[in-house]
């Protein structure tokens, strides 16, 4: 019934002896105390507010159990910038105010932050596109695209300023 | 909400340790693929394992080859397959569809095989590969591995003839002669949500541009998935660009389906739907096969 | 204007609440953690309608982890039940009795039945299995027009009709005059030139919010009961949990967490389960934590709209509207949510019928009927977005019958002068209807559209333009909230400075996504005079905040908003009497200037002090004030204007419609918004942008679907269709026609309740305009590409 299992989640171990049917997002939250990441729906996983990165890629943390990420890497919105040091879609967030309740915002900066590297060219309808899997009730997107598409422009220029 | 008890969590790391362990757990256990739906139905209690065996570390289900044929491993997931350029004329159609399940997130978890064992009824995944005839390996540790084909693999929906100690493997579309194109289209309220109609052609046209043959599924029926013989057979004959015998042979299908109202659309709407989305799919995989050089 | 300090009212001052947010620290109610906290889950009913005949739940008491189950029978004698006076002054409904678990029979799919409440939730939800329900199914009451007839069974037993309200709106008739007046209605439309009959209907729908509800509650021996809850509200539930469980007043605490994601006025009713939540703490003396699931809160609140209007409307031969005659009916579901008792909705919604249109001669009736569903509870656009989509229907429709532009006899009819009062006894303050239209007009260059439009078609193509407007609350005054909601309207806010300059605004409302504390922060900086980092803003929390009513009906920009100011003005008047004391010097309030955290005298540079300063000498360094003058600068300001303020909007959408498909799409959205003085541009545009959005989504997509026998099929988000923003336009919002409202302080409007208002009426408007070839009036919603079909072929 129970695993012992040892994640790491933005740079740290957290180990614990947990009951196999934990949620992942549970033991993010519960264990490892990281509340940023949400929860938006009962089972179908369809809002994305518990979106973080798995090895890099953004997954939806409410449909993975805590045991099948044992020896993983994880990577939360605490880990995505510092209060000194912002990622670039939090900076752009907070200048196209991206956000009202904040309620989704951790998901679709995590969902955001790997698409805009897979895709620093992205035009609003693809930027829409991607976005299919977090739901924003409060700011009816605008500024979210917003946000994403400028702070895709300037990882792309940081990128190729970094190439030359 | 949250799952019932799970006694046992096993993740084996090779294909014969995966199914030594679900010989050993029995009936109820399950293969976890990218869980995507499965979790669903595990949080929802509608499903409740003792025993989870979860493929993610077994390396032989997550290849994709394209050497004589191509062959995809059963873990191979959405993002994997959207992203394969190697992909395209007569495999488009796993790409259309493999680019528009759910949201990325579900793309970056979600497998081909997980789709095809899941067999939801309206599903991308079991449309396409119903019209692009792959055969299917499914091992078992007592009765070794088979071989069967798309068509016997999908039952009703939710079945299929995997047995229970059985895993899939892989799917493999064995290589063909000459000139193929497929597609898939879909229609659902919602962008790139479930399909309310999903229709995949698959084409192959002679040195003249004259189709040889066709396979016309279409998906969001309740039925699961179905096969049109006579909109197929309606095509055979039919220049590429002959664009009213492609809505006629749509046509056919659409007379043909077997609908049943429901609240996301009535049936002259789902009717409507095959001949829209079907025209489309038929149109582009026929663009798709005259593109294509010989053989894959 | 811009604020002296760039940073005050009307700059677009990036938002003091992101930054924890976009870090993971907000503080959100399911981040909340006590102590030896318990988990509660609640078995629902699984029928629409039926008798409880026994409850077995000895296993799942059995159930290791399990600490208690909790039926109906066993708290109806331990607290009482709602309705209470703590939010029922002047309703005028007949509001049904209800406890928190549902006792002797159930009315709808989703009431909770028991309660499980164990050391950790996922063996909560385990014990459900294990409880038996014997149920006797009763007949279904799912039609709002059947419920209301005479031989439908009945909903609440005791009840000799499902009626649960009936308004037949006099403004201030007597009986006898509004006796000539609905005759005199009567005989305009007999005889008037053109007349437009027709049944609109809107379908129940509602904008849930994604952060669902909570409630954590932990009782004191001699603290008493201290709780948790995601509120709209926090002092209309503490009021209501004393009265409920007999507790003084003072032994109840309730705190709003910091950050609430979103509520939208789903978190702005009395529903049952907080009730038994506080109850359990008590009885239990342990923390009781119950985290509301997606599906819970799909099936119990949330539901909007969900009303039929049965619209005659007559014009002249101009297009001049003479009468209209609205007759109303909604469906209420169960009733069972205090303060809005499912019929404050569609009340509203009648009043505000006439919308910003001169109607000389208008009846308006509104009946409300109970059903075996679940409440009808608020959402935003409060009761009248069916009622918008009627009228601005009907009037494209009379546009067609008479043959003129739909812009210009809505153009015709709108009300020039204001102040004005509708045939139902709404007031209008302010502003200028004519000017933010023509804005909109101006915008949407229509000729040229037209022009298209004609082109397209020939090619098989349609494309459409529609018009929609709003009139609406900015802020409700007392009178007309009190018989909405039983609580008052004004608010109180309790501004503080301290001696180091700091300036500390203390307010009882909730804020859940509205930018309250930057907004805040920028009139304080305005006022007087310091930077908006030397602003903190307390709210949601009873025990340090005034009684307030609540973050509701668009009080932010103009009552909240507005006592922030006054209270502010009040100090800036004190330090300036003090100053200029100390200075010898003449206290003329306009002389002075506060900016840069500083006091200065406009005309002479060396009479200035720092703001800190001021204010150290006056908290703490008390002495040799002026004669009369006593230390402290902490003021608390009420606000509330007895007239019923209004904003305005004018919205425009251009839709393309497949025939073929069906597909609708939304090629161009604008608004033109008088929102008077806008406080902060960016955070205007956001609410707006954001409502429309949500109006287009219920519009096109979301709808709570209940199937013959009551069972709810929209219990998931993969089912109840939110839009992603795949699904939808960018939104282009304009508010430079916007005029001063001069009964506020600083001139604003409030527009985020109303902002939704004007969407169903120009999605309706234009996609109907796109399929005129067809015939096609839309009188329905929601508007699917299904039905697009069934009307084109039709």
């Amino acid at each position: 019934m129970k695993r012992d299992v040892t994640i790491t989640i933005n740079g740290v171990e957290h180990r614990g002896n947990i009951p196999i049917r934990m949620l992942l997002v549970d033991f993010i939250r519960d264990v490892a105390g990281l509340t940023g990441t949400h929860v938006g729906c009962t089972f179908e996983g369809q809002c994305g507010a518990c979106t973080i990165h798995l090895d890099g890629e953004a997954v939806k943390s409410c449909l993975l159990l805590a045991v099948q990420c044992d020896g993983k890497d994880l990577t939360t919105v605490e880990g995505l910038g510092r209060e000194d040091a912002l990622h670039v879609l939090q900076e752009e967030f907070h200048r196209h105010h991206a956000l009202q309740c904040g309620y989704c915002t951790s998901g679709m900066l995590m969902n955001a932050a790997e698409f805009i590297k897979e895709r620093p060219d992205a035009d609003d309808d693809e930027i829409r596109r991607a976005l299919v899997g977090n739901i924003c009730r409060c700011t009816g997107y605008t500024n979210i695209v917003k946000a994403i598409s400028a702070a895709a422009k300037r990882s792309a220029s940081v990128w190729r300023s970094a190439d030359t | 909400m949250y799952p019932s008890a799970i006694q046992n969590y096993e993740a084996p790391d090779s294909l014969d340790g995966a199914m030594a362990a679900i010989a050993k757990f029995g009936d109820d256990a399950h293969f976890i693929a990218g869980g995507q739906s499965l979790m669903q139905a595990i949080k929802s209690r509608i499903i409740q394992p003792q025993t989870l065996i979860d493929l993610q570390n077994v390396q032989e289900l997550r290849t994709l080859e394209t050497a004589q044929g191509v062959t995809i491993g059963a873990m191979v997931r959405y993002r994997d397959i959207a992203g394969n350029a190697g992909l395209d004329g007569r495999l488009g159609a796993l790409r259309d569809a493999a680019s528009h399940v759910g949201d990325r997130q579900v793309r970056n978890r979600g497998t081909i095989g997980g789709s095809l064992c899941w067999n939801f009824v309206s599903a991308c995944m079991p449309t396409v590969t119903l019209a692009l005839d792959p055969r299917l390996t499914l091992g078992s540790e007592s009765r070794g591995r088979r071989e069967v084909g798309i068509d016997d693999f999908l039952g009703e929906p939710m079945e299929t003839d995997r047995q229970e100690d059985e895993l899939l493997i892989s799917i493999f579309f064995p290589q063909l002669e000459g000139r193929h194109g497929s597609a898939y289209g879909k229609w659902s309220l919602l962008t790139d949500g479930l399909p309310v109609i999903g229709v995949c052609a698959s084409v192959s046209l002679d040195e003249g541009n004259i189709c040889k043959s066709a396979r016309i599924s279409v998906g969001g029926l309740e039925t699961g998935p179905v096969r049109f013989e006579r909109a197929e057979e309606a095509l055979v004959g039919v220049a590429y660009d002959d664009a009213k015998s492609h809505e006629g042979a749509i046509s056919i299908a659409a007379e043909e389906a077997e609908i049943l109202d429901d609240v996301t659309g009535d049936e002259e709407f789902r009717r409507q739907l095959i001949r829209s989305v079907g025209l489309k799919s038929i149109v582009t995989a026929f663009e798709r096969a005259a593109a294509a050089g010989g053989g894959q | 204007m811009t604020g002296q300090t760039g940073t005050g009212i009307g700059a677009s001052l990036p938002r003091l609440e992101d930054l924890p947010i976009l870090l993971g620290k907000g503080k959100y109610f399911a981040d909340l953690k006590r102590p030896g906290q318990l988990h509660v889950f609640f078995l629902r009913s699984v029928h629409a309608h039926a008798k409880i005949k026994s409850i077995d739940t000895r296993q799942a008491e059995e159930l290791p982890g399990v600490v208690a189950v909790v039926t109906g029978e066993m708290i109806k004698n331990e607290l009482l039940p709602l309705p209470q006076p703590s939010g029922a002054a002047g309703l005028s409904g007949r509001n049904p009795t209800f406890w928190p678990l549902a006792v002797n029979k159930v009315i709808f799919h989703g009431e909770p039945v028991v309660a499980v409440v164990a050391e950790d939730p996922y063996i909560a939800e385990d014990a459900l299995e294990l409880i038996d329900v014997d149920y006797e199914p009763l007949p279904y009451v799912g039609d709002m027009e059947a419920a209301l007839s005479p031989d439908s069974p009945i909903v609440h037993d005791g009840w000799d009709s499902n009626q649960i309200f009936h308004i037949d709106f006099h403004s201030d008739r007597s009986a006898s005059e509004h006796k000539d007046y609905v005759k005199r209605v009567a005989e305009l439309i007999e005889t008037a030139p053109h007349v437009i009959r027709q049944r609109y209907r809107v379908h129940r729908c509602g904008v849930t919010p994604m952060e669902p509800r909570g409630v954590l509650a932990e009782w004191d021996d001699s603290d008493g009961l201290m709780v948790w809850i995601t509120s709209q509200r926090p002092h209309v539930d503490r009021y209501v949990f004393a009265d409920v469980m007999s507790l003084p007043v003072s032994k109840v605490r309730v705190v709003a967490p910091v950050d609430q994601g979103g509520g939208f006025g789903v978190k702005a009713a009395i529903y049952r389960e907080p009730m038994l939540i506080t109850y359990l703490a008590r009885k239990l003396r342990r923390p009781i934590r119950w985290l509301e699931t997606r599906e819970e809160n799909l099936m119990t609140v949330g539901q909007e709209r969900d009303q039929i209007h049965d619209l005659e409307l007559a014009a002249d031969e101009n297009g001049k509207i003479i009468a209209a005659r609205d007759m109303g009916m909604a469906d209420a579901g169960d009733g069972c949510a205090g303060m809005y008792w499912g019929y404050n909705m569609p009340l509203v919604g009648a009043a505000r019928f006439p919308n910003a249109f001169d109607i000389p001669f208008c009846e308006v009736q509104m009946r409300v009927a109970v059903t075996n569903k679940a409440v009808l509870s608020p959402a935003r656009g409060l009761g009248i977005y069916p009622t918008r989509f009627a009228l601005d229907r009907a009037l494209d429709m009379m546009s067609r019958k008479i043959g003129m532009e739909p812009s210009v006899l809505r153009r015709k009819n709108l009300i020039a002068e204001l102040p004005a009062k509708l045939a139902t006894g709404i007031t209008y303050d302010s502003g200028d209807f004519c000017k933010t239209y023509d804005r909109l007009i101006e915008l949407a260059d229509l000729p040229a559209f037209r022009k298209q439009q004609e082109a397209a078609r020939k090619e098989g193509r349609y494309i459409g333009f529609g018009i929609g407007v709003g009139a609406e609350a900015s802020g409700v005054h007392s009178r007309r909230y009190i018989v909405n909601t039983g609580t008052p309207a004004y608010a109180a806010t309790d501004v503080r400075i301290d001696h180091r300059g700091g300036v500390t605004v203390y307010y009882g409302d909730a804020p859940h996504g509205q930018s309250h504390k930057t907004v805040i922060a920028q009139i304080v900086s305005s006022e007087l005079g310091v930077s908006p980092e030397d602003v903190t803003v307390i709210h949601g929390d009873t025990q340090s905040t005034p009684y307030s009513t609540g973050t509701v009906a668009a009080r932010g920009a103009s009552l909240v908003m507005s006592s922030v100011a006054v209270a502010c003005r009040e100090l800036r008047q004190k330090m300036i009497r003090v100053f200029a004391h100390d200075h010898k010097a003449d206290p003329d309030y306009g002389d002075y200037e506060f900016s840069d955290r500083q006091i200065r005298h406009r005309r002479s540079d060396n009479l200035r002090s720092g703001f800190a300063e001021l204010a150290y000498r006056i908290i703490v360094n008390s002495i040799d004030l002026p004669p009369g003058e006593t230390g402290s600068l902490e003021q608390k300001a009420v606000f509330e204007n007895d007239f019923g303020m209004v904003s305005f909007s004018a919205h425009g959408a251009f839709v393309e419609v497949c025939s073929k498909t069906g597909r609708i799409k939304i090629l161009k959205y604008i608004t033109s918004d008088d929102a008077g003085v806008v406080l902060n541009p960016q955070i205007l545009v956001g609410q707006i942008e954001g409502g429309v959005i949500q109006g287009i989504s219920n519009f096109l997509f979301e709808e709570y679907v209940y199937d013959e026998n009551g069972q709810q099929f929209s219990t998931t988000l993969s089912n109840y269709k939110m839009a992603s923003a795949a699904d939808v336009p960018a939104i282009d919002v304009y508010h430079d026609a916007g005029t001063y409202c001069p009964n506020t302080p600083l001139g604003a409007r409030a527009m985020g309740e109303g902002c939704i208002g004007a969407v169903p009426g120009a999605l309706g408007n234009a996609i109907s305009d796109a399929l005129q070839p067809f015939g096609v009036e839309i009188v329905e919603t929601p508007v699917t590409p299904a039905k697009i079909l069934k009307l084109i072929r039709n």
